[in-house]
Parts: C-alpha cells; sequence; structure tokens
C-alpha cells in the first residue's frame, strides 16, 4: 500500500520533525496512547492542540455545544467557524497540525448516563469542561465506573491573578486537578490564564502517558 | 469528631452527606465528597450518614473552562 500523503508531507516526514524535538523515546508511547477529552472550550481546545502537536495518537473530543463569538477570546476556533460544532472545527483545526492521528468527535452532552460508554476506551480521561457541576458529575461517574483509569481536570482559571497560583494537585490515587482552585469563571475568562490550566492538564497527561505519575 | 478537609470539627455525626453540605451553604452539585479514602457517590448523599472519627474530603470545583 502506499503511503498517504497529507498537503504534501508524509507519514514519515511528519513523524521525523516531530521526533527532532519530542523528549527522547516519548513519541512511540505517545503515538499508542488514547485520551478522551470532555469539553472543547478554553481548556479543551488547547490540551487537544497541545496533545496533537506531540504526536498522541488516538483523541476523542466530545463537546454539545457550537462556537460562539464570545467563545474566541479563549478557545482556539477562528471566525470563520462561528455557528459550527465545536468538536467538529476542532478536528478540522487538530488535522492541520497533523493529519496522521486518529480523532473521533462526540457532539453529546456527557451525563452519568453515559459516561461508562464514552470513556470506555480511554487510557486518560480529561475533563475540560466550563460548568463545575458537570465537572463534579463526572468525577463522580468516573470513580464509580473507571475506577483505574487517571483523569485529570482543571479548576480555578479566571481573572487575571498571578500565573504562580495555578498548580497541579493530586488529592487522590489517580485524580489530578489543576488550577487556582478559587477563581470563577464569573470573573472573566482569558487565553493567557486559561491557556496556563490548559498546560498544566495536558503536560499532567503528557507525564502520565509517560509513567510519570507524580505531579 | 470528624475532620474536614484536614481540620477537626463537631457536630457532623449522624447527619447525612445532603445535611452535612446544606448546613455549610455548600454548593453541593459542585462538590465530590471523599470519606476515609472512598468517594460517596451522588446517589448514595441523601442516606450515607457521618460517623464518628470520618474524614472527609471535599473536593470542590469552580465554574471556567
Amino acid at each position: 500500500m502506499q503511503e498517504p500523503v497529507v498537503q504534501g508531507m508524509s507519514y514519515e516526514q511528519v513523524y521525523q520533525g516531530m521526533k527532532e524535538r519530542n523528549v527522547k523515546d516519548s513519541t512511540d508511547k505517545l503515538t499508542k496512547a488514547h485520551v478522551t477529552i470532555a469539553g472543547a472550550g478554553g481548556l479543551g481546545s488547547n490540551i487537544a492542540i497541545a496533545l496533537t502537536r506531540i504526536g498522541v495518537g488516538h483523541l476523542t473530543l466530545i463537546d454539545f455545544d457550537s462556537i460562539e463569538l464570545s467563545n474566541l477570546n479563549r478557545q482556539q476556533f477562528k471566525l470563520s467557524q462561528v455557528g459550527m460544532p465545536k468538536v467538529v472545527a476542532l478536528k478540522q483545526n487538530l488535522q492541520e497540525f497533523n493529519p496522521f492521528i486518529e480523532i473521533k468527535t462526540k457532539q453529546v452532552e456527557v451525563t452519568h448516563d453515559n459516561v461508562k460508554e464514552l470513556f470506555a476506551d480511554a487510557d486518560i480521561i480529561t475533563e475540560a469542561f466550563d460548568n463545575p457541576a458537570a465537572k463534579a458529575m463526572l468525577l463522580d461517574a468516573a470513580s464509580e465506573f473507571y475506577p483505574d483509569k487517571p483523569i485529570v481536570m482543571g479548576t480555578g482559571m479566571a481573572g487575571i491573578h498571578s500565573s504562580n497560583t495555578i498548580t497541579t494537585k493530586h488529592p487522590r490515587p489517580n485524580l489530578y486537578i489543576a488550577g487556582d482552585g478559587t477563581s470563577k469563571g464569573a470573573e472573566g475568562l482569558m487565553a493567557p490564564r486559561v491557556m496556563i490550566a490548559a498546560g498544566h492538564e495536558a503536560n499532567m497527561v503528557t507525564r502520565l502517558i509517560l509513567g510519570e505519575k507524580e505531579i | 469528631m470528624v475532620t474536614v478537609n484536614g481540620q477537626q470539627e463537631s457536630g457532623a455525626v449522624g447527619q447525612t452527606i445532603t445535611d452535612f453540605l446544606n448546613k455549610r451553604d455548600a454548593p453541593i452539585d459542585n462538590i465530590v465528597v471523599e470519606r476515609n479514602g472512598d468517594i460517596i457517590h451522588r446517589a448514595d448523599f441523601d442516606h450515607v450518614k457521618i460517623s464518628e472519627n470520618d474524614k472527609l474530603e471535599l473536593i470542590s470545583f469552580v465554574g471556567g473552562g
């Protein structure tokens, strides 16, 4: 079978370039990993881009929502994508960075009733919701259906507080929570600080894939 | 006495998780409760009662993402 060429680049070329700068011996492990990201907004779009760039091989993106103009101050979408389902637009954007990873999209609302099905094939569950009740629901349900899967979450990334108040915590086995823990969305949510929290989540996911379980 | 997020508290023994959170004015939907290392599932909040010497951790979430 002939090797596929996308946007003028072969798989070999893209991965050779990636391996030149990825941490030594990480890329093959990343290529095999399956990360499911719940929420494709400020956290989720930034997490997905980071994981795509380093070659995480299988991503599932879940979000029920469509893109609005008020999303664009922090979410990785374009003016031309306003009105599109977030998961569809995000997949489009990710494929421009790396067309060779597998990206599944699910335009549904995550509820206690569908957590078991939605996260069945995930190695790592990544929470990237806006709504605090949805965050709590997902931790509750994940601990019920998948107590042995790591779950990486975010809470508190609003306002213009110091970057250095955002940390990753590890309060119980398999649970990692990034954020300042207190700043609420009503303060306003802006790309720089949301991206810090997203970076924390994405780096924790990366560490877990590569066998580092500590924060 | 029970321990809540590392602090000793009295008066909680015998309360259900729902009553305990409501008395603290805690936003119940945004909280996951861990007792003695195990998560108490939301469906059990109304009937699980707090016992003497329980260690509770309230894992709270705020909005934004």
